[in-house]
């Protein structure tokens, strides 16, 4: 008689955010805009949210303002260090995109510019304040 | 056909680790179908968020609901609330006669503090907690109204003071804008004391066609919407579109606008949502609710009451459930069985329930709904 094995470990699901990747040294939000309107969207998705058109792939960013922000203190991961920044930050001429911030140079309010950086080691969206 | 809602019942709210969904769904049950003088239903709907595979099949053997159709239905804090809808949407289609909506959640087997939407959500997984959406809402309403912090903190006093006559209700005591502003911070500027309580509870409903010599509640009106896009061409903050347009629906069938209500339960998970949701609905101005607030007008007593029962803030937030539970306040306030918390002579109730992750959608779904005559 051997001891039944204990279930196996599921596989964790797919990464869900979305995608900034590193372009002549500046951070692009992979996107996408749909065709008939020119909707932009922080996810390539098969069809536009807003009018069902087809959509294509597009770059945003880097550069974006502070949407609103707030200073977390509730750790949403293990391992998240508190307190941590998080913004909807709205592209110039593109999407909203939740990310976090980097108030190294200055500090974050509604309006604020900023700009897109290498995503968190924990490989979360970040931008940095600029002004 | 009007459907009325023959009777209410709820289980206690609150932490309740040691008790099987089941448990809690029997209480409520029980109590409902008593209140509704009946001892059985032809069928089922149940609001559930995180709730388990069969937990409605199972929570109804228990009380002796067998061999009937169940449908179990998922529609974020608005689970409770769509069961009721699609309770009353198959009696006035003729599908049945009695129908049971019930809303069960047991969160404090699944959470231990703020609420995430789901491992899928691509916010969540950039580290988005529900009080933080929350917190980026009040974030853009004090940029763009004025809003501020001693503002938030006014909902929480005034829902404690109305959950402190509420002997169903997780929190019941009244706190102090001080309190409530130096309790823990949790996403700025939400502090703990704006945040509904995690909570473990069950409530159900017995919805059935008009009967003579009962106290039975009229629906007047229930509409059921999905939010559509929420992006960078939003003009509001988040969730605030999708509680305007399916107002504006039950309004519609209602034949009565936001002012014509004696009594509002509204989905106040936290502080900030109870403003969203009064200048949403109608209730008051685009960045005047605060105001309205602070003006005595909304709290027991006042002209129009909203959260008599202390809201989501008082009697904490079990997501599936929650919707029922404001029902069945509601249909105790138009029968005059409230208690302490009586709203004299309200004959006419406001009810909604909203809710969902961003994730570029403007919540999940949200339900109005007008109750008595």
């Amino acid at each position: 008689m051997t001891a039944a094995r204990a279930a196996v470990t599921p596989a964790p699901v797919a990464d869900p955010r979305p995608v900034v990747v590193e372009e002549d040294g500046r951070h692009l939000l992979a996107g996408g805009r749909c065709l008939p309107k020119g909707h932009a969207l922080a996810r390539p998705l098969p069809r536009c949210p807003r009018c069902r058109g087809e959509v294509v792939a597009a770059r945003f960013g880097p550069d974006g303002a502070v949407w609103a922000v707030t200073v977390v203190h509730v750790p949403a991961r293990e391992g998240d260090e508190v307190p941590y920044t998080l913004a909807f930050v709205d592209l110039d001429a593109g999407p909203r995109l939740l990310a976090r911030l980097d108030e190294t140079l200055a500090p974050a309010r509604v309006g604020a510019r900023v700009r897109l950086t290498s995503s968190s080691a924990a490989g979360d969206p970040v931008a940095e304040v600029v002004a | 056909m009007t459907v009325c809602i023959w009777g209410v019942g709820t289980s206690r709210f609150g932490r309740q680790p040691d008790r099987l969904p089941a448990e809690l769904a029997w209480e409520a049950v029980s109590e409902a179908l008593e209140d509704a003088a009946v001892d059985g239903v032809d069928a089922a709907y149940v609001g559930t968020v995180f709730g388990a595979p069969g937990v409605a099949q199972r929570a109804l053997s228990g009380v002796g609901l067998t061999g009937i159709p169940i449908v179990t239905v998922e529609n974020a804090c608005a689970s409770g609330t769509t069961a009721l809808h699609e309770a009353r949407e198959a009696i006035r289609a003729g599908r049945f006669e009695r129908v049971l909506a019930l809303g069960v959640e047991h969160m404090s087997t699944m959470f231990d503090g703020p609420i995430a939407p789901e491992a899928t959500d691509p916010e969540q997984a950039s580290g988005l907690l529900l009080p933080a959406l929350y917190a980026l809402s009040a974030s853009r309403h004090m940029a763009d109204h004025g809003t501020t912090p001693s503002d938030l903190a006014q909902v929480a006093v005034k829902n404690s003071e109305h959950g402190a006559r509420n002997p169903r209700a997780q929190r019941r005591r009244a706190v102090t804008e001080e309190e409530v502003l130096a309790s823990r911070p949790i996403a700025d500027p939400l502090t703990l004391f704006q945040c509904a309580g995690l909570s473990d509870a069950a409530a159900a409903a017995v919805l059935g066609p008009a009967r003579r010599d009962h106290r039975d509640i009229p629906i007047r009106a229930c509409a059921l919407r999905s939010g559509e896009a929420w992006d960078q061409d939003s003009e509001h903050v988040w969730g605030f579109d999708v509680v305007r347009a399916t107002a504006g629906e039950a309004f519609e069938e209602a034949g009565l606008g936001p002012r014509d209500a004696d009594v509002v339960e509204l989905h106040d998970a936290f502080t900030i949502a109870e403003l969203i949701t009064l200048e949403a609905l109608g209730l008051a101005g685009e960045g005047e609710a605060a105001a309205r607030v602070r003006s005595g007008e909304l709290s027991l007593g006042g002209t129009q009451p909203v959260n008599p029962s202390g809201g989501l803030l008082s009697r904490g937030h079990p997501l599936g459930a929650t919707g029922l539970a404001q029902v069945a306040e509601l249909v105790w306030q138009l029968r005059g069985e409230a208690g302490d918390r009586q709203v004299e002579g309200a004959s006419t109730a406001l009810l909604e329930t909203m809710g969902g992750g961003a994730a570029g959608l403007d919540g999940n779904g949200c339900v109005v709904a007008v109750l008595g005559a």
